[in-house]
């Protein structure tokens, strides 16, 4: 099988990167492990602030659903529920629907699987009961399950105040809110005053010192600064950070960068999101952990730099576009994130890590 | 539990189907993954560590930690937050090592 690009990962900044080559006419292959193209963006029932233009303020699957109607202006090949696992000798690479391997051969390649939370551990934090807080979105807006009667969540990002309102609107009670820091780590604090309102006790300068239970969770211990106290809940949901996912660019040899600020390891990128391998490009939250409109933007730019390399787009157009792209970027994306992306990008050259496994 | 009504989405949960865990039957819905399904039956531990014996269950519901992993019509070692229910779908937790290698499975 050839393909002029190869897409892996259908979230928005894949499909963003699908429209902008297929639009130019290149032929176009989607490759996802999931079912469903959308990505991380299906289970998100928030409202998307600071889209870039022509996008209206609207919902994570409403953004989803859009993106996907735009797909189907193009001649694309979906492949659906496959994953790549390996990369052949001559540099095509080893496709899976979990029971046949084959190959496929891609002129550009751009990786856009996002990111994966982190967590956070705790004597026995492996307990069930105790997950990431994204999972619990998952199970609440795409399983339509209920995971628990009441929670306690470890961590207070935007992300997590964000959820936190999903959970409590499907009815499950919140106990508190956990925080190493000695400061709630949100930037948003419209969403955090809300849930001050309610009276949602926040702890600072905590931590759990022990979770219970046999076969599941029932209690933990929350450590504050002068005293424990023990709550009893059947949830404790953990906003660790998220961090690329980067599998696929061992894989594939990229080098990479380390950015506190986007999110820990970063394969290396310069100014096209070109990695360090030529004909690799990268885009999304892979490129360290941002909102949803910078996103969109970086797989905008990838996909430009992409289409310029297969010549579709002359070298002056493709550098007009990519030049107001990266200042859309600039305006969407928070100050300290932006910077440190810049950072990383003067750091192509001389990369932290080169052929070594991350563990 | 199960989110009849949901209050963004709706009512999503249109088509019922059954599943078996330990051979008891389940009431899951057709898009719902397998370990979302027991959940919502009241049923968090998915399975045992090899090891220290100790509970697992869901952690990032994204195929990535492998905390789900349940033995699934007969194959061990399935995500089960990746694996969608079927109807008649036979579910049990993953306890102590798998049979990887056998004539069955193709060694
Ligand atoms: C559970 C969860 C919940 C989240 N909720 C929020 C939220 O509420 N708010 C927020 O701002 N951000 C949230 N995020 C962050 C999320 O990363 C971004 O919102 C956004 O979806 C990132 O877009 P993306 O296109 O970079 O990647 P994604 O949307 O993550 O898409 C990547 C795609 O790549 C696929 N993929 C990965 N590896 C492979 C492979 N080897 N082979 C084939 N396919 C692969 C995945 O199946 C996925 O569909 C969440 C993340 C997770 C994991
Ligand atoms: S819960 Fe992590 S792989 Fe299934």
């Amino acid at each position: 099988m050839d393909t002029d690009v190869l897409i892996i990962g259908a979230g928005p900044a894949g499909i963003v990167a699908a429209i902008e080559t297929a639009s130019k006419g290149l032929n176009v292959t989607i490759i996802d492990e999931s079912n469903l193209l959308g990505g991380q963006l299906r289970q998100q029932t928030q409202m998307l602030q600071s889209l870039p233009s022509p996008y209206q303020s609207m919902r994570g699957f409403e953004l989803a659903q859009d993106l996907t109607n735009q797909l189907t202006q193009f001649p694309i090949r979906y492949l659906l529920e496959h994953r790549i696992i390996g990369i052949y000798a001559n540099g095509s690479l080893g496709i899976t629907d979990e029971l046949n391997v084959f190959p496929i051969m891609a002129k550009k390649i751009i990786v856009a699987t996002g990111a994966t939370e982190n967590a956070i551990s705790f004597p026995k934090w492996t307990l069930p009961g105790i997950m990431t807080i994204g999972a619990a979105q998952t199970l609440v807006n795409r399983d339509f399950v209920i995971p628990g009667k009441s929670a306690v969540i470890v961590g207070s990002t935007d992300f997590a105040m964000d959820i936190i309102h999903q959970l409590i609107d499907v009815g499950i009670n919140i106990k508190g809110i956990i925080e190493q820091q000695p400061t709630i780590q949100a930037r948003e604090m419209k969403k955090v005053n809300e849930l001050y309102d309610i009276g949602l006790p926040f702890y600072v300068n905590a931590s759990i010192k022990e979770a219970r239970g046999i076969g599941e969770v029932k209690e933990v211990d929350i450590q504050l600064q002068d005293r424990v106290f023990t709550e009893y809940v059947d949830l404790v949901l953990v906003d660790g950070g998220r961090s690329p996912i980067l599998d696929l660019f061992y894989q594939l040899n990229c080098s990479f960068g380390f950015g506190d600020k986007l999110g820990g390891w970063v394969p290396s990128y310069n100014q096209s999101f070109q990695t360090s391998v030529n004909d690799v490009f990268i885009a999304g939250n892979a490129t360290g952990i941002s909102v949803h409109g910078a996103l969109l933007i970086t797989g905008k730019i990838a996909a430009t730099s992409v289409c310029e390399e297969l010549e579709v787009l002359s070298r002056e157009e493709a550098e007009k576009q990519s030049a107001e792209l990266w200042k859309e970027l600039e305006s969407r994306e928070y100050t300290d994130v932006f910077q440190e992306r810049i950072k990383h990008i003067e750091s192509y050259k001389s990369p932290m890590l080169k052929n070594q496994f991350i563990s | 539990m199960h989110i009849e009504n949901h209050p963004v989405l709706g009512k999503q949960l249109q088509k019922p189907v059954t599943v078996y865990f330990n051979n008891q039957p389940l009431l899951a819905y057709k898009q719902q993954t397998v370990a979302a399904a027991l959940i919502a039956n009241g049923i968090k531990k998915l399975g045992e560590s090899r090891k220290l014996v100790q509970s697992r269950g869901l952690f990032c519901s994204r195929g990535r930690c492998c905390s789900c992993y349940m033995t699934i019509d007969g194959e061990n070692h399935v995500r089960s937050c990746m694996t969608k229910v079927k109807d008649g779908m036979q579910i049990y937790q993953s306890l102590g090592d798998p049979e990887i290698r056998s004539d069955e499975n193709g060694y």
